[in-house]
């Protein structure tokens, strides 16, 4: 984003907005700080410029830029993906997909979520240890396509230094793994320059359970009081 | 739609906070799907959501989405999204597309106890969840609790910290009310999951704090 220094009387009113932090009084204008903002459009779309001189500048629209606007921006849909946001279907349309079946957990690690941001670089760091790792990283996610070794986790040098609001390594493990996989990645998380928010998808047990609480909770890991539960109205339903 | 998942918050502090999403999938029924959706946004809006919208409108209630733009986007998009402040809202619609049988998957958010026990009211089987394993990394990049408590209501990250802490100075100093303050941070998230009346009650209760 970018503001017209012509155009800008100083009113300050989108500083505020701005989720990076990334706006600033200037000397002559309030001025974004490129290398810092992430192309969300937060601060177009507050609506809060008197004199419209807030703007996407084309630089935002070309490569490798342009992956800033595609992870932050949730009205910015993937060309190749078809999809906006972040992530994938995961869990949502599990009861028509069978995404993620009885014997496995999904995982997601958000990285620069809540309200952080996050290079690039943060998410190979720990892609190149899951990889080691027996895992399914999840290759509908858009992250996916940054890659360049799909075996070590390398990503594509141009893009390791751009910034997003946030985005999200998705994989799937088999339930014999859980304590395996998270002691493994703790130290790895505990290590990075940003915030991760942690997620895990799994199925109710048929008796309408959650057993993974209780080993979460074991392992000191214990999850919130608070999620997201597919409910089972899809159709035609993969697994019961 | 990973971002109705982290709501901050105490177990207090939640309730009354439903996120719902109506999803078709790109690999099975998002084909088609518009008629289905604006059936599933009828029903939604019959119970009188907080808020509702979606990023492919751009925009949510509380920034003046009108439901029927709203409804329009529908044949171009693939979900449904709103937010609830009552259980008994949100177990009316779940009875209303439990009859309407759309085929479209549902996904209620809330405090994990409380949606399955209305599931098991209404005669509905919970198929998967996806649990919270909480914040990790730098953590000393994070904001004071109240403020992450406000802006992870849009999972998206649209609502930044320096806006809800300077909406909750405006409210605690009396130059801005709870109403105007939900209102006003609501507004950056458009798919319409932050919930205006939770901020609300948050904000009023800083107030009192502070009073």
């Amino acid at each position: 984003m970018r503001i017209d220094p012509e155009k800008c009387i100083s009113c300050l009113e989108c500083i505020d907005y701005c989720p990076m932090k990334c706006i600033r009084e200037g000397a002559e204008a309030t001025v974004i700080d490129e290398k810092e903002c992430v192309e969300c459009g937060v601060c177009l779309r507050a609506g809060v410029c008197p004199t419209d001189a807030i703007f996407m500048p084309e630089e935002a629209f070309q490569y490798p830029r342009s992956i800033r606007r595609e992870f932050s921006d949730p009205g910015v849909q993937y060309p190749t993906l078809k999809q906006g946001g972040r992530g994938t279907e995961e869990m949502k349309t599990n009861d028509v997909t069978g995404r993620y079946r009885r014997g496995e957990f999904g995982m997601a690690l958000e990285f620069g979520r809540p309200g952080t941001g996050t290079r690039i670089s943060e998410i190979e760091k720990v892609l190149k240890v899951l990889l080691k790792m027996d895992v399914e990283v999840e290759r509908n996610n858009p992250v996916f396509l940054l890659l360049k070794n799909e075996k070590t986790g390398e990503m594509k040098p141009e893009v390791l230094n751009e910034k997003v609001l946030s985005a999200i390594l998705e994989f799937k493990i088999k339930e014999n793994q859980l304590e395996d996989v998270v002691n493994t990645l703790r130290p790895v998380l505990d290590d990075v320059d940003t915030v991760v928010s942690w997620g895990l998808a799994t199925r109710f047990a048929p008796d309408g359970t959650l057993p993974v609480r209780s080993r979460l909770a074991q392992i000191g890991l214990p999850a919130r009081p608070n999620a997201k539960i597919n409910m089972g109205m899809g159709r035609p339903v993969v697994e019961a | 739609m990973s971002h109705s998942l982290h709501r901050n918050g105490t177990t207090e502090n939640l309730q009354n906070d439903y996120t719902f999403y109506a999803r078709a999938s790109r690999f099975v029924n998002r084909e088609g799907c518009g008629p289905k959706l604006r059936r599933i946004l009828e029903i939604i809006l019959a119970e009188q959501p907080v808020n509702f919208g979606s990023s492919q409108a751009g925009k949510s209630a509380r920034a003046g989405l009108d439901p029927k733009e709203y409804a329009q986007t529908l044949d171009k998009a693939y979900g449904v999204a709103c937010c609830f402040s009552g259980k008994e809202a949100l177990k009316r619609a779940l009875v209303k597309l439990k009859e309407a049988d759309t085929g479209i998957s549902i996904v209620a958010g809330g405090l994990i106890d409380e949606i399955t026990a209305v599931a098991e009211e209404i005669g509905i089987t919970p198929h998967t969840a996806f649990l919270s394993l909480g914040i990790h990394g730098k953590k000393a990049l994070l904001p004071e609790e109240e403020v992450l408590e406000m802006t992870t209501m849009c999972g998206h990250g649209m609502v930044s910290f320096n806006l809800a802490r300077a909406v909750i100075k405006k409210v605690q100093s009396g130059e801005m009310s709870p109403e105007e303050g939900g209102t006003l941070l609501a507004q950056p998230c458009p798919c319409g999951i932050f919930n205006s009346d939770r901020c609300e009650a948050l904000l009023r209760e800083l107030r009192e704090k502070t009073s």
